[in-house]
């Protein structure tokens, strides 16, 4: 090619080419270039010689040019395809720029190429715009999986509203996050971790308020029906915060406004089952000069269930006391309801002259006949409060733990048949009994006394022996606290049955025969 | 009196462990998007690996030399001062290293919540400083890294012989009575098109770097890892460069610094430099004959020149 058809090459050329010296300012440019940058008139050309490229670039262009493109330049050589725009009188003009770093005889160059790439730079912002669309719907759904994990394992209401300001105060923008009662304006049941008090804030039943500048955010927190609480969000307004999204943040409010709601539900029936349960239990344990009866009962620390213990003591004859302490399988509204059933039928088919293994057959009776509370366990116990003599029955349950005055323990295991319905061998239960002397103690209580979710049964046994063994006899203050072990499973109710028997002393010791159950069956 | 701070160090002071002991990817952990990990825990990251590796700490020159930091700018890496930090190895003691989320740093150094701000960055460099153990150093800290080091001096002055702030703004856009040089939309504007450059930038940015036969002299390892940044990590880097005012922090400032300023810079004009020295006590002005925002690339030798220059005084 001749140097004239290169020059025409260069000057007409596509694509628009510059020559800049080693700072960016421009030694050369084709006519293409000339002709998009524009003169001051119609066809004019511009003098651009002198002037640095990165001048005739838009605002964006231009410090990305300084921030990214001089140094890479600098250190590579040369950039391919970067989009910029050219500002040019008609408007910015969208440009793929390559530049590639020489050195000619006397100074560093830089060749330059720009492509005008108006669809191409269009088809790439949609791509950018679908590509932020989907990071952000996908930064959503983690957000929103995230809160609704946390809120499906939050059970009560502290709980949830725990759960709710805890996983929406993960978003990298929100410096803290309060509930507000409705009606109850600030200081309602409040879980922010950032004091907030002061400005009134509006709250409408589904709109957000407030700005987003550093400001706070506030949604309602509603279930299907009313609105429980306004969740406020105060947000950092950090210049590197990603942008809140508020679709998302309504969205974790509403589930938990759901969760809220379950969970009021949910504690009500606990309530329910809860008064239930205590209204059934004895209040007013017989005692005398011979005998005395303590009771104390614990429900699960959690709350959540109402376990099914349940004792009672009552008079047989003048000169039988019962007792009886029993655990009904299940939880809830049922178990309480069982346990009332259970108790009921001990104390209306107790009678004298029956004893404890003919009164649990006909309970075995009962509970078959009805089908309530199959497989319940329960202990009972008759005591002769004159001459001190106790007679008992396991139905599958924990063996009463007898403490001598003289503090040596031992655990009744005699009498011990298969839970409630749950036939027994001969159809017969089987029977113990024992010789109290007076001061002697003999302690019935349910597994949640003794169970731990990290030891053997076993081990719990012996602590509470431990414990008995111990007790000081003189201390009347918390007589029963002391055998209830704090680190025991609470999510399990516990009750334990104190009968001490205080008995006179006159009565002339009787040899009583080392088993004598069944001694009162079924009608035989 | 530095070593008394080696107590700071961020995980229990275990001894340094050899580079490589913690996975660098653990699937399912930390690295699910912005809203990954606990945001209330300051250092979210294995905390066997040190911040020595987590920033790709780089030591070279004169081990009794004092210590200099080179702390590069949004947009790259320490590769930036591969043509200035090189001119002080032989009487200094050479720090490069990356901040979280730039080159070769540790991908689990960098945090949403932590780096939201520019203070995130301060605080990385005075852990960094900490753990290092050099005592007082030269700071260099070019573009945004000279505000990070204007913060880092203010809050631990004990860590901080001098500062060099290369390029300084302390707010880019401009307020009343105060001109950064720079409109909000401006930088909505920058924002969108490191978006639309972004795009495959990962893709294509590697094989352009392959083989460059007019500057042999920069080696191949430069087909590593230059400049390689996440672009959300960069997206919000320039944010919080592009939209912080650490106006008032200049007056916590009592270290002694020098500001070099180009004479032509469109990014930090020369009356943002003269702002920054006549706002921050105890600093020295120095215009070098230089065009553009980065002479650490465009013109080491002027720089050198009057680092030196005041180094020397």
């Amino acid at each position: 090619m001749t140097p004239a058809g290169r020059a025409r090459s260069w000057d007409n050329s596509p694509v628009a080419l510059l020559r800049l010296d080693g700072d960016g300012r421009i030694l050369d440019a084709n006519d293409t270039f000339l002709a998009w940058a524009g003169g001051d008139g119609p066809g004019e050309r511009p003098d651009v010689r002198g002037r640095r490229l990165s001048d005739l670039l838009t605002v964006g262009g231009r410090i990305y040019w300084e921030t990214h493109l001089a140094p890479f330049l600098t250190l590579q050589g040369r950039v391919d395809e970067v989009a910029v725009e050219l500002r040019t009188p008609a408007g910015p003009l969208p440009v793929l720029l390559s530049l590639v770093a020489r050195r000619d005889e006397r100074q560093a160059v830089v060749d330059v190429a720009l492509f005008a790439a108006r669809e191409r730079v269009r088809f790439d912002r949609e791509l950018v715009a679908a590509r932020t669309a989907a990071e952000e719907a996908a930064e959503r759904l983690h957000w929103v999986h995230d809160a609704l994990t946390v809120l499906s394992r939050a059970a009560t209401v502290p709980q949830v509203e725990q759960a709710l300001t805890d996983s929406v105060a993960r978003h990298p923008a929100i410096a803290a996050a309060a509930l507000h009662a409705v009606g109850a304006g600030h200081g309602g049941p409040g879980q922010g971790r950032a004091g907030h008090g002061g400005e009134a804030l509006a709250t409408g039943d589904d709109a957000i308020q407030g700005g987003t500048a550093g400001g706070a955010v506030v949604v309602p927190v509603a279930g299907t029906g009313e609105t429980y609480a306004h969740l406020e969000v105060t947000l950092h307004g950090r210049p590197g915060d990603p942008p809140l999204d508020h679709e998302a943040l309504r969205t974790i409010a509403q589930q938990g406004g759901v969760a809220l709601e379950r969970a009021l539900l949910h504690e009500q029936s606990v309530s329910v089952a809860h008064e239930l349960q205590r209204a059934m239990l004895t209040q007013d344990l017989p005692s005398d000069g011979q005998v005395e009866v303590l009771a104390e009962y614990r429900p699960a620390v959690s709350g959540l269930e109402v376990g099914g213990d349940w004792y009672d003591a009552f008079p047989v004859d003048d000169t039988t006391l019962a007792v009886a302490v029993g655990d009904v399988v299940g939880h809830g509204l049922h178990a309480a309801t069982a346990m009332g059933q259970l108790r009921t039928a001990t104390r209306a088919l107790a009678a004298p002259g029956l004893g404890p293994a003919g009164t649990l057959g006909l309970v075995d009776q009962f509970v078959a006949r009805r089908k309530v509370g199959y497989a319940s366990t329960l202990v009972y116990a008759e005591l002769d409060t004159v001459v001190g003599t106790l007679r008992y029955a396991c139905a599958g349950h924990l063996p009463p733990l007898l403490v001598r005055v003289d503090g040596t323990v031992e655990y009744l295991w005699g009498g011990r048949s298969s839970p409630l319905g749950v036939p027994a061998g001969g159809g017969l239960r089987a029977e113990g009994e024992v010789r109290l002397a007076p001061g002697d103690v003999v302690l019935f209580y349910t597994d949640g006394v003794v169970e731990r979710r990290d030891r053997r049964l076993r081990d719990g046994l012996d602590q509470l022996a431990r414990v008995a063994a111990r007790r000081d006899p003189v201390d009347e203050g918390d007589v029963l606290g002391q055998f209830f072990d704090l680190e025991a499973n609470q999510r399990d109710d516990a009750c334990v049955l104190h009968v001490a028997w205080r008995g006179t002393g006159a009565v002339p010791a009787v040899e009583v025969p080392a088993d004598v159950g069944a001694v009162a069956g079924l009608g035989s | 009196m530095h070593t008394s701070h080696r107590s700071t160090v961020h995980h229990g002071g275990a001894p340094a462990q050899p580079a490589g002991v913690c996975p660098a990817a653990r699937p399912g952990q930390g690295r699910r998007g912005r809203l990954a990990g606990p945001p209330t825990v300051a250092l979210p990251y294995c905390d066997r690996v040190t911040l020595r590796e987590r920033h790709n700490v780089k030591l070279s020159g004169l081990p009794d030399g004092t210590p200099m930091v080179f702390a590069h700018g949004f947009g790259c890496d320490q590769s930036m001062w591969r043509l200035v930090a090189p001119a002080f190895e032989a009487d200094h003691h050479v720090v490069l290293f990356d901040h979280a989320g730039a080159g070769g740093a540790h991908p689990d150094a960098y945090d949403a919540e932590r780096h939201a701000t520019l203070d995130g960055y301060a605080d990385d460099v005075v852990d960094l400083l900490d753990e290092l153990a050099l005592g007082p150093v030269v700071f260099a800290g070019h573009s945004v890294s000279a505000t990070i080091g204007i913060l880092a001096a203010a809050r631990r002055p004990d860590l901080f012989e001098r500062l060099v702030l290369v390029g300084p703004s302390p707010r880019y856009i401009d307020d009343d009575g105060y001109r950064g040089g720079f409109s909000a939309e401006e930088i909505d504007e920058l924002l969108a098109t490191m978006e639309t450059n972004y795009l495959g930038w990962s893709a294509v940015m590697a094989p352009a770097i392959m083989g460059n036969p007019d500057r042999p002299e920069l080696g191949s390892e430069l087909t590593e890892l230059f400049c390689r940044t996440d672009p959300k990590v960069a997206h919000r880097f320039a944010r919080a460069t592009f939209l912080s005012d650490n106006r008032a922090d200049l007056a916590a400032v009592r270290t002694p610094s020098l500001v070099v300023q180009c004479r032509e810079d469109v990014i930090a004009p020369v009356e943002v430099g003269r702002y920054v020295h006549e706002n921050l006590a105890g600093s020295e002005f120095a215009l070098i004959d230089a065009v553009g925002h980065c002479p650490n690339l465009s013109a080491p030798d002027e720089l050198v020149g009057a680092m030196r220059e005041y180094l020397t005084v």
